[in-house]
Parts: C-alpha cells; sequence; structure tokens
C-alpha cells in the first residue's frame, strides 16, 4: 500500500496561493458591482438623538443610505447560536444597525452603498449624528457593582447569566493544610486574522435567489443564521466561503454587515460588496479573553492537589455575540483541572455585558483561560510547598493507565501518556542543566527563567447529543462525500471549512492511501452551502477528528461498494476479495484483479453491476462522534529577564504534544508554531485595550502589538501519538494547542525570573513597563 | 469631480494604462483596476505588508504608494514572480517548506522577502528574521517562513555558481 | 489622556492676562481659525481647520474660559467635533513669571484630554504630542499678536 499518510507531503492548496491566484472575498468583482461603507459609532455608550443622511445622498455616486429605522422591519437580530442552559441567561441580540443607542464604540449606525469604495466612504463623512453621551461601563468588575451604569434595564446590574458547575465541599478548603488563591486576569485580545472581514452578495431577482460570498470559517451555520435574519428560505441562500485569509474564531461568529450587503443586493437588485477594513476590524469583529479569574487550590504539603474552585468574572461585550456564553462557561469551566487527577473542583462564571465590542471564540476558546488559570495556581502551589513544579506535576498527572479518565466535570479524557510526553519535553529542554544554569546566572545577577505547562484541552467539538444538552443551537456532527469520478479521480465534499489549516492536502493522503491512488487524483471542496450536505465548519480543532472521521468512514463505503462490484466482475464472493494497491485481488489469485480505476469505470457506467447495487461510486458519511478528543502536552520555555529594561528575552521554547495520530506532520508543525505565536503573543505583547469613557485605544496595528518574526527563538517541537479511541483516525486536534499552552508557559517562565524579587503574578501582557516596575519594586522591598 | 489623472505602468513586463483619481492607492490600481487580485491588503497604516510589490526593483508597500506616484514604473507583482510551471525559488521555497498556512500574508511577504534576497543572498536567521520586520503572519508563527527564505537563498546562489560555471544554461532568476 | 505643557512669553504678566483671553488674539492665533464667535451665553463658537497628525480636517469647537483668577490662573474648557472624532478638554491655564527670563511670563497648560473615534483609536499614541504642537502654535502666534497689539 502507498504509504501516504503521516508523510510530510507539500501542501496541495500551495501552487495557487503562492501565484496569486487565490480568490478571497475582496477579489470577486461582479458586473454592476456597488460598494458599502459603515458608519460607526464614536460613543460607547449613547442615545441617537438624530441622523441626517441628506448630504451624504446627495454625494454623486451614492445609491442608498441606510439606517437603523430602515431596516429595523427587514433584517431580524441575529441572534446568539449558543444559549447556555440552567444560567438564566438574558440574551442581547446584535442588532442590524443601532436605532435609539449605541453600546459600544464602533456599532453600524448607518450604511452607504456607493459606486465605489472610495465614494462610500467620503459619504460616511456627510453623515451627521447627533448623540446623547451615556455614563459607559468598560470593565466588568465595575460593571457588576451597584453604582455601574445599566446597559440594558431589563439587565439588573449588567449581569447576563451565572453559570455553575460541580461542587467542593466546604470542609476540602477548610481542613486542607495548603490552600493557594490567585486572581488572574485573562486580558482582551484580538484575532486579528491577517485578511479582515468581508461580503460580496449577489441577488438574482428573478429566481429570488441570494448568493453570499463571505469570509466564513463556518457557511451552513451563516445560512442557518442569515436565512433567519433576512427571511429567505435556505434553499434561495447560498453561502460561499472563498479562500478565508485566516480566522483563528473570529470568523466563527454571525455578524450583521454581511447581512447588511445582503439586504442593499436585494433591494437594490445589484450586487453590494463590503470589506472590513483593519481599524473597522478592531472595532466590529468579535474580541476575545477579557476574564478575571480568580482560583483557589487546595492541597497537601507533599504536593497533592484535592481541590479546585474557579470564579470567574466574564466581559462579554455589548452584546451576546454567537459562541459568547459558551465560550467562559462549558469551554472554560469544564476544564479548570486541566490534566491533573483532582478530586473536587467548582466553577462560577458570571456573564457580563459591557460597553465594549462583544467577545467570542478565539483560537482555543475558554481552553486557554482554564489551562491558564490552573496551570499558573499549580506553580504556584509548588512555590507555596517549596517543591520543583516538575515534581507537583509528576505527583497529580492523570495517570497512564487510568484513560478514559473522567474529570470531576465529567469530560473523559480520552487517551494518552502524559508522564512519557512531559519527560519527553523535559529531556529535550535539558531541564536539570537548565536548573543549573539558573542558579549560576542568580549568583551573577542575571534573570533567568524556566516555565513549564501541561496542559491538556477539550476539542473535536463533539458529539450533537452533547451539544444539545450544553444549549449549542445544532449539531455538531459533520459531513464527508467522496465522490469517485469515471476515470478514477476523486472529489472530496466536506462541510468543515478550512482556511489555512491544510485538509486541502492531509484529506488526500488519507483518501490517496485508502484508495492506493496517488495524491495528485484528490481534490477537497468546501465552503458552498448550495454543494455540501449540512455540516458546522472548522473551529475548535474538529476538522481532523470529527469531518476526518466523517471522509474515513464514506471511504471505507466507497471500498466496501467497489469490492462487491469488483467481485461480481471476478465472479467472486467479496469475502474473497482483498484490496491493496489501489488493486482488488483475489486472494491467492493475485493476478485476477481489478484496479480501483477500473472499478471506478464500471461503477459509473452501471453497465453490469450485481444485483442490488446502485450506479455511480460515492460515499457519503455524517460522522457524529462519541465524545471529545482532549490533545495534551508538555511545553518548557525559557526566558531572561533583562533587570533594566523589563525585556523579557524568549531563549528557547520547547513543545511535546500528543495530538493523536497524525497525517502530515509538516502542517502539524505549523500548526503548533502558529498557535505558539499567538499563545505567546498574549504573553507578552498582545492587548486590546479601553479608555475608561469605552473608547477602542488599541485600534491599529501600531497600537495592537502583533508578534513579529524577530521576537521567536526556534521553538523545538516534538510529538508523541496516543491515538484517540473516539474517531476513525485516532486525531486529536492541534490548531489550539499553542494558545492553550503557550500563556501559562511563558508566565511561568517570566514569574520563575523574577522571583529573586518576590513577584509572585503579574497580569499579561508582561510588556517591559510592566516587568520593570515589579523589578523596581522588587528592589525597593528588599 | 476631481480631476483624473493618466497613468502608465510597466507591471510584470506588460504596459497598462488607467485614468485615475489623484487619492488612489497603487493597491487598488494593480487590484482594482488591472485585476491583479494576488497583492493583498491586511491593513490601513501601512504595518503589514500584504500588499507588498517591486517597484523599480524595489519592495514597496503598494498602500502606501499612490498610483500616480508610480506613473512611468516599473512594478512587478506575485503575478509576475515565477508560474505553477515555473516557480521563483522564493515561490518553491514556501512551498517546499510550509511557509504559508492561509496563504493571505503570502504575496507581500514573498515580495518582501524578493527586496532582502536582492540585497543579501546569505541573510542569517537573525537576518531574516529583522527583514521580515515590516510583514505580518497571523498563522504560520514565521518559523517556516524563515525556514522558506533560506532554502530559497540556497536556491538561488547555487544557481548562480552554475550560471557561473556553465554561462551557456544562465540562471532563470 | 493628561497633558503638561509650557510656554514663556517674552512679555510680562499683566499683558499676557490681558490678552490670552482676548477673542481677537484668540481669532488670529488658534491655529487654523476660520471662525470665532462669542454666543449670548458666553461661549465661543470656533471653527478650526487642523492638519496635524491625524487631527486632520475642520472642527466646530466650543470655547469656554471660566474660574478666573486674575492674573494667574483661569480653567479653559474645549469641546470640539471634527471627522476624526470628538474632543473634549478641561485645561487648567496657570499664569507665572518667569524664572528664566527677566519680565517674562510662564503659562502653563494642564489638561484633561478625552477624544473618541478614529482620534482615539489611531490618534491617541500621538495625540499629547499633537496637542503640543497645537498648543505651540497657538502660544507663538499669540505672542506675536501681543506684541501688534501693544
Ligand atoms: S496593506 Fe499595505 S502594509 Fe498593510
Ligand atoms: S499564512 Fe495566513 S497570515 Fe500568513
Amino acid at each position: 500500500m502507498t504509504k501516504v499518510v503521516g508523510k510530510p507531503l507539500k501542501r496541495k492548496e500551495d501552487p495557487k496561493l503562492i501565484t496569486g491566484n487565490g480568490q478571497f472575498t475582496d477579489d470577486i468583482k461582479l458586473t454592476g458591482m456597488l460598494y458599502m461603507a459603515v458608519k460607526r459609532s464614536q460613543h460607547a455608550h449613547a442615545r441617537i438623538k438624530r441622523i441626517s443622511v441628506d448630504a451624504a445622498l446627495k454625494l454623486p455616486g451614492v445609491v442608498a443610505v441606510y439606517t437603523g429605522k430602515d431596516v429595523q422591519d427587514k433584517i431580524k437580530p441575529i441572534r446568539s447560536i449558543w444559549l447556555v442552559p440552567g444560567c438564566d441567561l438574558i440574551a442581547k441580540d446584535r442588532v442590524p444597525l443601532a436605532v435609539d443607542k449605541v453600546n459600544y464604540t464602533g456599532e453600524a449606525v448607518a450604511v452607504v452603498i456607493a459606486e465605489s469604495r472610495y465614494l462610500a466612504s467620503d459619504a460616511l463623512d456627510l453623515i451627521d449624528v447627533v448623540y446623547e453621551e451615556l455614563p459607559a461601563v468598560v470593565h466588568q468588575e465595575a460593571a457588576i457593582e451597584g453604582s455601574a451604569p445599566v446597559i440594558y434595564n431589563d439587565v439588573p446590574g449588567n449581569v447576563a447569566f451565572t453559570w455553575k458547575a460541580g461542587e467542593v465541599p466546604e470542609e476540602v478548603f477548610a481542613n486542607a493544610e495548603v490552600v493557594v488563591k490567585q486572581r488572574f486576569y485573562e486580558q482582551r485580545v484580538a484575532a486579528n486574522p491577517m485578511e479582515t472581514r468581508g461580503a460580496v452578495a449577489q441577488y438574482n431577482p428573478g429566481s429570488g435567489e441570494l448568493t453570499l460570498w463571505c469570509t466564513s470559517q463556518n457557511p451552513h451555520i451563516h445560512r442557518l443564521q442569515y436565512s433567519e435574519a433576512l427571511g429567505i428560505s435556505e434553499t434561495k441562500l447560498r453561502i460561499i466561503a472563498p479562500d478565508v485569509g485566516g480566522g483563528f474564531g473570529a470568523k466563527i461568529a454571525v455578524y450583521t454587515e454581511e447581512a447588511l450587503a445582503a439586504f442593499a443586493a436585494m433591494d437594490l437588485k445589484q450586487p453590494v460588496k463590503w470589506i472590513e477594513d483593519r481599524q473597522e476590524h478592531f472595532l466590529a469583529t468579535s474580541h476575545a479573553r477579557d476574564q478575571v479569574i480568580t482560583t483557589e487550590l487546595a492541597g497537601t504539603k507533599d504536593g497533592k492537589i484535592l481541590a479546585i474552585r474557579t470564579r470567574n468574572v466574564a466581559s462579554l461585550g455589548a452584546y451576546l455575540s454567537t459562541m459568547g456564553a459558551g465560550v467562559p462557561t462549558i469551554d472554560f469551566g469544564l476544564m479548570v483541572t486541566g490534566a491533573y487527577t483532582i478530586p473536587y473542583a467548582q466553577a462560577e462564571t458570571i456573564g457580563v455585558y459591557t460597553n465594549t465590542t462583544p467577545t467570542d471564540a478565539y483560537r482555543g476558546a475558554g481552553k486557554p483561560e482554564a489551562s491558564y488559570q490552573i496551570e499558573r495556581i499549580v506553580s504556584l502551589f509548588a512555590e507555596k510547598i517549596g517543591m520543583d513544579p516538575v515534581e507537583v506535576r509528576r505527583k497529580n498527572l492523570v495517570q497512564k493507565g487510568s484513560f478514559p479518565y473522567t474529570n470531576p466535570m465529567g469530560c473523559n479524557y480520552d487517551s494518552g501518556d502524559y508522564q512519557k510526553v512531559l519527560e519527553q519535553a523535559l529531556e529535550a529542554a535539558g531541564y536539570a542543566g537548565l536548573r543549573k544554569e539558573q542558579e549560576e546566572a542568580r549568583k551573577n545577577g542575571r534573570l533567568l527563567g524556566i516555565g513549564i505547562s501541561t496542559y491538556v484541552e477539550l476539542c473535536g467539538l463533539g458529539p450533537s447529543a452533547v451539544a444539545g444538552a450544553i444549549g449549542f443551537g445544532g449539531g455538531l456532527y459533520e459531513n464527508c462525500t467522496v465522490r469517485v469520478h469515471p476515470s478514477g479521480k476523486v472529489t472530496v465534499l466536506t462541510g468543515a471549512s478550512p482556511h489555512g489549516q491544510g485538509e486541502g492536502t492531509t484529506f488526500a493522503q488519507v483518501v490517496a492511501e485508502k484508495f492506493g491512488i496517488p495524491i495528485e487524483d484528490v481534490e477537497l471542496f468546501h465552503g458552498d452551502t448550495h454543494m455540501i450536505s449540512m455540516g458546522w465548519g472548522t473551529y475548535g480543532s474538529r476538522t481532523t477528528p470529527v469531518a476526518g472521521g466523517a471522509l474515513a468512514i464514506a471511504a471505507d463505503r466507497v471500498i466496501e461498494k467497489a469490492i462487491k462490484i469488483a467481485a461480481h466482475e471476478l465472479e467472486v464472493s467479496p469475502e474473497e476479495l482483498k484490496f491493496e494497491d489501489g488493486a482488488f485481488m483475489v486472494k491467492g489469485d493475485p493476478d485476477k484483479k481489478r484496479t480501483f480505476k477500473e472499478i471506478a469505470w464500471s461503477a459509473n457506467n452501471a453497465w453490469n453491476l450485481p444485483a442490488g447495487v446502485e450506479p455511480a461510486l460515492e460515499g457519503q458519511c455524517f460522522f457524529d462522534p462519541p465524545d471529545f478528543v482532549y490533545p495534551f502536552g508538555a511545553h518548557i520555555c525559557v526566558v531572561e529577564v533583562d533587570p533594566d529594561t523589563g525585556v523579557v528575552d524568549l531563549k528557547k521554547y520547547v513543545s511535546v504534544d500528543d495530538v493523536g495520530r497524525i497525517l502530515n506532520p509538516l502542517i502539524v508543525e505549523g500548526q503548533v508554531h502558529g498557535g505558539l505565536a499567538q499563545g505567546i503573543g498574549q504573553a507578552l505583547w498582545e492587548q486590546t485595550v479601553y479608555s475608561e469613557k469605552g473608547q477602542l485605544l488599541s485600534g491599529t496595528f501600531m497600537d495592537y502589538a502583533m508578534p513579529k518574526a524577530k521576537f521567536f527563538p526556534m521553538i523545538e517541537s516534538s510529538f508523541v501519538e496516543s491515538p484517540s479511541p473516539v474517531n476513525p483516525l485516532g486525531a486529536k486536534g492541534v490548531g489550539e494547542t499553542g494558545t492553550t499552552a503557550a500563556p501559562s508557559a511563558v508566565v511561568n517562565a517570566v514569574m520563575d525570573a523574577l522571583k529573586p524579587y518576590g513577584v509572585v503574578d503579574l497580569e499579561m501582557p508582561l510588556t517591559p513597563e510592566k516587568v520593570w516596575k515589579a523589578i523596581q519594586k522588587g528592589r525597593a522591598v528588599k | 469631480m476631481t480631476k483624473k489623472w493618466n497613468v502608465e505602468v510597466k507591471v510584470n513586463g506588460r504596459v497598462k494604462r488607467a485614468e485615475v483619481e489623484p487619492r488612489l492607492l497603487l493597491v487598488h490600481l494593480l487590484r482594482d483596476e488591472f485585476n491583479l487580485t494576488g497583492t493583498h491588503i491586511g491593513c490601513d497604516t501601512s504595518q503589514c505588508g500584504a500588499c507588498t510589490v517591486m517597484m523599480d526593483g524595489k519592495a514597496v508597500k503598494s498602500c502606501t504608494v499612490l498610483a500616480v506616484q508610480a506613473d512611468g514604473a516599473e512594478i512587478q507583482t506575485v503575478e509576475g514572480l515565477g508560474t505553477v510551471d515555473q516557480l521563483h525559488p522564493i515561490q518553491a521555497g514556501f512551498w517546499e517548506k510550509h511557509g504559508l498556512q492561509c496563504g493571505f500574508c503570502t504575496p507581500g511577504i514573498m515580495m518582501a522577502v524578493n527586496g532582502l534576497l536582492q540585497d543579501n543572498l546569505n541573510p542569517s536567521e537573525a537576518e531574516i528574521r529583522d527583514a521580515l520586520d515590516g510583514v505580518i503572519c497571523r498563522c504560520t508563527g514565521y518559523q517556516f517562513i524563515v525556514k522558506a527564505v533560506q532554502q530559497a537563498a540556497e536556491t538561488i546562489r547555487n544557481s548562480q555558481q552554475q550560471s557561473q560555471v556553465v554561462p551557456a544554461e544562465g540562471g532563470s532568476v | 489622556m493628561r497633558i503638561e505643557y509650557s510656554y514663556t512669553f517674552d512679555l510680562p504678566k499683566d499683558t499676557v492676562w490681558r490678552y490670552i483671553q482676548d477673542d481677537r488674539v484668540l481669532r488670529s492665533s488658534l491655529p487654523g481659525c476660520q471662525t470665532f464667535e462669542e454666543m449670548p451665553s458666553g461661549i465661543y463658537a470656533a471653527e478650526l481647520g487642523l492638519n496635524t497628525g491625524p487631527v486632520k480636517g475642520l472642527f466646530s469647537a466650543e470655547v469656554q474660559q471660566v474660574d478666573q483668577i486674575p492674573p494667574t490662573y483661569y480653567r479653559l474648557l474645549v469641546k470640539g467635533k471634527g471627522k476624526p472624532g470628538e474632543i473634549d478638554a478641561v485645561a487648567d491655564m496657570i499664569l507665572e513669571e518667569a524664572e528664566e527670563a527677566e519680565g517674562g511670563t510662564k503659562i502653563t497648560c494642564v489638561a484633561e484630554i478625552e477624544v473618541t473615534g478614529v482620534l482615539a483609536s489611531v490618534g491617541q499614541r500621538v495625540m499629547v504630542g499633537v496637542a503640543k504642537v497645537i498648543l505651540g502654535q497657538f502660544f507663538k502666534a499669540a505672542e506675536k499678536e501681543m506684541q501688534n497689539e501693544i
């Protein structure tokens, strides 16, 4: 059999991208196309007194201007699809355009449709909006104070929900030998894919069909939401996600601008394009994290962890975004115990509305936050009892023989050998040597720090029954169709919607190996709701475990059928055949055979099929995984802090991850690097900042510190493969490992470096200023 | 109505003309007028480098150049770098070393790398990382971009050496 | 954000005090000032064409001078609105005899400024610098005006 699974093959999707032949949303140009620009609120919280659009309408080239009043009866609010149950959730849906009141800086108040993008943006300046400013509340802890301004009259105290899971008996903490408590702030960040959002809408007034190309990670979810908001049947609404320039969660959410472009295209009967610029992106595309997490750990003096209790005050922003409620509750709360055998756990999350851009998923969504607090508190615990942080982890990690391990919240960690992964990471980093080096360095006043993170994350979303139980407004199965053409070439269709993750290659590897055909013969097609059966998209590291599961089964169904046809042609029973290297051979008589190509031809011609076998050769599977998958890893970070400037120098970063079976090591390593850059970015540089009045202060790449190439050393990554038992490929998902592991590894390292100054915790990002100040404070105390 | 200007630029070896508003950016001229959509736009403050093209032999961010400033210039975009059948060593390097994921930043980054390799065919890792300071990639974490650049530099060096030994064959670079 | 800016006039304190709040002086020395009129409420309505960094375009502003303690202190309230956003500034203006220049007057402006829109998201990083440039232009022009007046 041609072995291609597990090989570091070059990607099939690259030739078009490296020659400039990708087709991203902004690359689409249609005859008669108009351009939309969005007038946005300058205030975080204000009543709209008046909007004058006359001057804008008079500008030559302006075709239409719509305000909230114009569209409020035509476009319904966009509902959040994750209505977490049992927490008295009050969902505030995004309205297409604000009508009476704006609730965050950047909220859309009007749109202009004009003949060119320049004209549309000129016209924005001619729209005059008169506001009456209201006091704004930006930070969630302030928002739940009694004295805080209330954003919605029917949401007292700005509290959208209070969610609880698990329980720790009071005596566990009362009687514990050691209790460690710490408040952590997972700062607000922005996903910032390099391609901003955008949409092109085309309406056919004759057929009533609306085609909407948009930057989506999950076109079927967009269809579900927009068909409801716009009142168009799913049969008439075609969502196409063309090439998408990264998403990282920001393109899961269903926003209003795309619906407005669609509405305008229908209203004006001309195609309409809207492309978000970067400043708009910072204002209007969902932000993430922004959770104040207080964690308590109860343990013994010899390093056993007994209980974890968390309280998370999460900022939802001004509206409940698509998955806004699920991220700080289910995604966070179920994983607060991390990779450790901890008998008791309790998690409480308070979701709070604030006058800020709504928050939603960002690479990892809830798991990075869960991992951060547990990995930090475990290191603080080690510190407190005077034990090496590695030792504490060794003592508490889930043991090899105990999989599936059910954590106190009921999650079943699927498989692994956590100790082996940890030891491999220690070995790769030269841990013992590093500690010696650190000792030497400290003697010379150098601040060397070693940080470790042994994270686990829940991904591969997920069983649909669980989705229903946790209030997710949809299924989480995935589909694949494997379509064999008469020539033996294969098209794979999937409801997942990759946008850089490389499934065009990895899925082709799986099919090529299964069918014994060249990888060149297999093409993946995705991102078009008219062509693809119901699916749920790409996020939550679900594409390989779930869509890949559907792929493997669908391909097996093809083989099953092909065997019947081959047996019929060879006049043997199917049991007498074996399928190897692309040929159906009679066992014991390998010369009697049919190739995969031959069967593709005869199946599609259907001249001579066995009784009961339908023509053509196609397999489809809707795979609903029995459970989630749980990648695990051990990351070690070494930093040196300059005591004079507070600059953190990343000296070394070692990652060892168990992401289950690896289909293409090159692609998997690329995923790890990308995730790490974002995770390290959160730890050290990135932050979305608001002024007290709710003005966004980090609204450009000049102000929001995106990681650059020169910030990083060469990452040393390696892998351990424990196949997951919950899907046919044994894959666990890799996309979110970096963002889940890195923040705590880096912060643990910096805190370790600052130990001589008695620094216990600093809020991310660990900017030179913050670190320098901590050193000064430490010096003063000394 | 603002007065329109005639511009003439040589793009990827072909002379192209357009009548443009004086405020039109080069990147919009390339994308919207000439349909060369391989050059992308990732920001509006000239930080990301997704729009990088070669202008008169130098890598420039085409979102910071007015179309009228490019009048008479020679422009090379990603479409002029190489074709699928005849990839430029930089393109080949990015493909070989997995230097791209979503591919949105890639054309601009490759053009920026083109600028680097013109000046320095033997860049160290640090020099490569420094040269990438004007571009942002959110997907790759840059490591494989660095490897791609190293590989491209090596290919170009080798082909230059060869072409020195056997001048008849000539480097295609 | 908070800014502090000082400028030393080569003029005695009384003169500076007399003219620094004078509408004629203000009209001709406010950068890009196109109109400057006193409204019945005692508030001045001004239109300023500014062009410094992100602070670009026509701003309509309301200017108010209050809490005067002659000849050493007054408070300046400015509310401005332009395409790139809104500005809300409260400035304490302190006049004192200049130490370094005999017979001169040092004016110190300590202002708390709030901005919205693009001014906030893009401009805030450079806003302190921009504000100082604008103040510098203003004081310089005002000094010239005062010298003409005397
Ligand atoms: S688009 Fe030109 S630098 Fe970002
Ligand atoms: S490959 Fe996606 S931004 Fe660089």
